[in-house]
């Protein structure tokens, strides 16, 4: 699903990951820990394609599986190299082939199957969340050349994931995450998530600002939305209380710009007996 | 030589001269030089409403009967009166006149076409509303050439006119509002520009009566080496009275908006309460924003406010949409959308605040396509 290989990256010219390796498969939750300014924040806008986070070494190969009416424009089908892996379509016309992550927009990311999931989600003035999701879903359906969604089956939709996460359908006709509360915001990330269903979930400290009953909620909802075993999630976070909700597949320990440690669930509980000093030693 | 007397002959006003600073008017001779082509449009801008009312259609200035419906409209001498202003004393006085009676109010709008065929062409008009009467107008100018107008508006008592205005045509168009408002009376003026024309708005609104309303403002959309300028005067005379200024205007590539707005509280007018919001979205950063608000205050006890901000597009917002799957130039044009609302929303009626929004939408997905 995702393979970071060597990643260095720079913002303002200072060089925060240096050498990151990463595979993820598909059907797999990984959570990343790490103490702060560890570098956490920027693999995921580096994911993203964020201006600004500038990749000086490495790469990352995306493999969404995504099903796809016709090939994309955008998207680079050849020149992948050694990592060139092509399966034959099927009779559903499902197409997998590796992207290179790195050399797509941030929009055309999202549209390959990206999702962030933001530590500080944004707040848009003047922009309802209907209006914003509905314009991001058909966006994404453009440029994998599938039709747009009707108004009618798009309200229908953001009700129900609206529900399931405890958005009220009030809250979706607000602007986007104006007003809203720190944990009002992280539900919302899932309430757009379930609607943008991606192929791979990057969640940025989704759990910071959660009280207990929110955690419950947003931890319910990663795993109905993307505990798939065609979906996987990188999930940032540095306390263990989500990963005993979310339970992670392995766990990795970023500091200073790199993986420093990798394992299973109890790596989490030892972090949190232990601390990422002595770990990461 | 022929253009430097026809220059000569127009006397218009510098940039030297303060209220036209952010001017550029030099295109107008040549424009004015120009033979218009005089060809009737097909299809022409009306307003889908929900009742038909007086419709008149005029091309470059001058009414074409056949395809206009003047229900009680009268057409010939105007009384009007710009005494001084440059371009409003070029109007010769002749246009079209609407006065209500007593208590009148029409179901529907007054909608008027300019429709220009290139060329200069210069027209008056009167909006005279008696006690309680009420009236909507919504003009539309399209096409090319330079439209001139010069525009009284006298409302008596209790009277409510709302004037919107949107320009989507080539060449320029230059428009001087004269107005009183009368007591408890209430005038909302709305205006779009957008189009490829520049645009020269120049308003004197007079709070003539105790507790009037007055609101004047829009959105300004500019591209290319576009120009759009708005002068506008507020004039509390009286005490009681309420006005609002918000305008909103975008500016692209080279283009230029500006935007002088002032309020003058006159000795004796307490209790006003005036409000001004100017606020500027640059897409460019060769493009120019001008936004001067002003003040100036005969009366103690008034409440006035104003703010005027000029900014960029919020990087952070664009990011967070395109992570999203929405393309910049999408991102661009819905946070742009936000932007110019604020001005839009306060169309008070339905029809008319849906059409200006469209076209205003058109704009955007052109700007942004
Ligand atoms: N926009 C920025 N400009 C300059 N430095 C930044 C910026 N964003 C992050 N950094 C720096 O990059 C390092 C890693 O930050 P971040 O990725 O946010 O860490 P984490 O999420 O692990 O706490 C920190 O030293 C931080 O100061
Ligand atoms: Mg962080």
């Amino acid at each position: 699903m995702l393979n970071i290989t060597n990643l260095h990256a720079t913002v303002a010219g200072k060089p925060i990951l240096k050498g990151l390796s990463l595979e993820v498969n598909a059907g797999e939750i990984h959570a990343i820990m790490g103490p702060n300014g560890a570098g956490k924040s920027t693999l995921g806008y580096v994911l993203g394609g964020r201006e600004g986070y500038e990749v000086t070494g490495g790469s990352v190969m995306f493999l969404p599986g995504t099903v796809r009416a016709e090939p994309v424009e955008a998207l680079p089908s050849s020149n992948l190299g050694d990592q060139e892996k092509e399966s034959p379509s099927t009779g559903s016309g499902r197409t997998e082939e590796w992207i290179d992550l790195l050399a797509l927009e941030a929009d055309e990311r999202a549209a390959a199957g990206l999702f962030l999931g933001f530590q500080y989600p944004v707040e848009i003035p003047g922009v309802s969340n209907v209006q914003f999701l509905r314009t991001a879903l058909n966006a994404q359906r453009r440029a994998r050349g599938e039709a747009e969604m009707s108004a009618g089956d798009f309200l229908r939709l953001a009700r129900a994931e609206g529900d399931a996460l405890g958005v009220s359908m009030d809250m979706m006709k607000r602007n986007v995450n104006v007003g809203f509360s720190g944990g009002e915001k992280k539900r919302n990330e899932m309430v757009q998530m379930g609607l943008i269903a991606p192929r791979l979930a990057v969640l940025d400290e989704t759990d910071s600002g959660l009280d207990i009953d929110a955690l419950r909620v947003v931890a319910d909802g990663i795993n109905r939305i993307m505990r798939a075993p065609d979906k996987a999630v990188l999930l940032i976070t540095h306390y263990q209380r989500l990963l005993d909700l979310v339970v992670p597949d392995f766990v990795h320990v970023l500091a200073d710009g790199r993986i420093v440690r990798s394992g299973g669930p109890a790596l989490a509980h030892e972090l949190e007996r232990e601390g990422y000093a002595q770990v990461a030693a | 030589m022929l253009r430097q007397a026809a220059h000569d002959g127009w006397d218009l006003p510098s940039s030297r001269d303060e209220a036209w600073r952010w001017s550029d008017l030099s295109a107008l001779p040549g424009i004015a030089s120009q033979r218009p082509a005089g060809t009737l449009p097909d299809a022409l801008p009306w307003l889908e409403c929900a009742n038909d009312g007086p419709r008149l259609l005029f091309v470059d200035g001058a009414l074409v009967a056949g395809r206009s419906r003047l229900d009680g409209i009268a057409i010939g001498p105007v009384e009007a009166e710009a005494a001084g202003h440059p371009l409003g004393r070029l109007v010769p006085g002749d246009g079209w006149t609407l006065r209500l009676g007593r208590g009148h109010a029409p179901a529907a709008p007054v909608q008027i076409v300019h429709f220009g065929t290139g060329g200069a062409n210069h027209l008056a008009a009167r909006v005279a509303l008696e006690e309680d009467a009420q009236a909507s107008v919504v003009e539309t100018y399209v096409g090319e050439g330079w439209s001139n107008r010069l525009t009284d508006i006298a409302l008596a008592k209790g009277a409510r006119l709302m004037l919107a205005r949107r320009t989507g045509s080539a060449g320029f168009v230059s428009l001087t509002d004269r107005a009183s408002v009368g007591e408890g009376a209430s005038l909302v003026v709305a205006n779009l520009a957008a189009g490829t024309a520049d645009t020269r708005l120049d308003g004197l609104i007079r709070l003539a009566g105790e507790g009037a309303y007055a609101e004047a403002g829009g959105a300004l959309l500019a591209r290319g080496r576009q120009r759009h300028d708005v002068n506008l005067v507020v004039r509390h005379e009286r005490p009681g009275g309420t006005s609002r200024q918000v305008w909103r205007s975008v500016a692209d590539d080279r283009a230029t908006c500006s935007v002088a707005a002032r309020v003058e509280v006159a000795p004796g007018a307490q209790k006003t309460d005036g409000e001004q919001s100017l606020k500027g979205l640059l897409l460019s950063r060769a493009a120019t924003i001008n936004a001067k608000p002003e003040l100036e205050i005969f009366a103690d006890d008034v409440k006035c406010a104003h703010g005027a901000t000029v900014g960029e597009l919020d990087r952070n917002a664009l990011f967070y949409m395109a992570s999203r799957g929405i393309s910049e130039a999408e991102g661009k044009a819905l946070l742009t959308r936000a932007f110019v609302a604020d001005a839009i929303d306060r169309i008070g009626e339905e029809d008319v605040r849906r059409a200006f929004g469209a076209h205003a939408e058109q704009w955007l997905g052109r700007a942004h396509g």
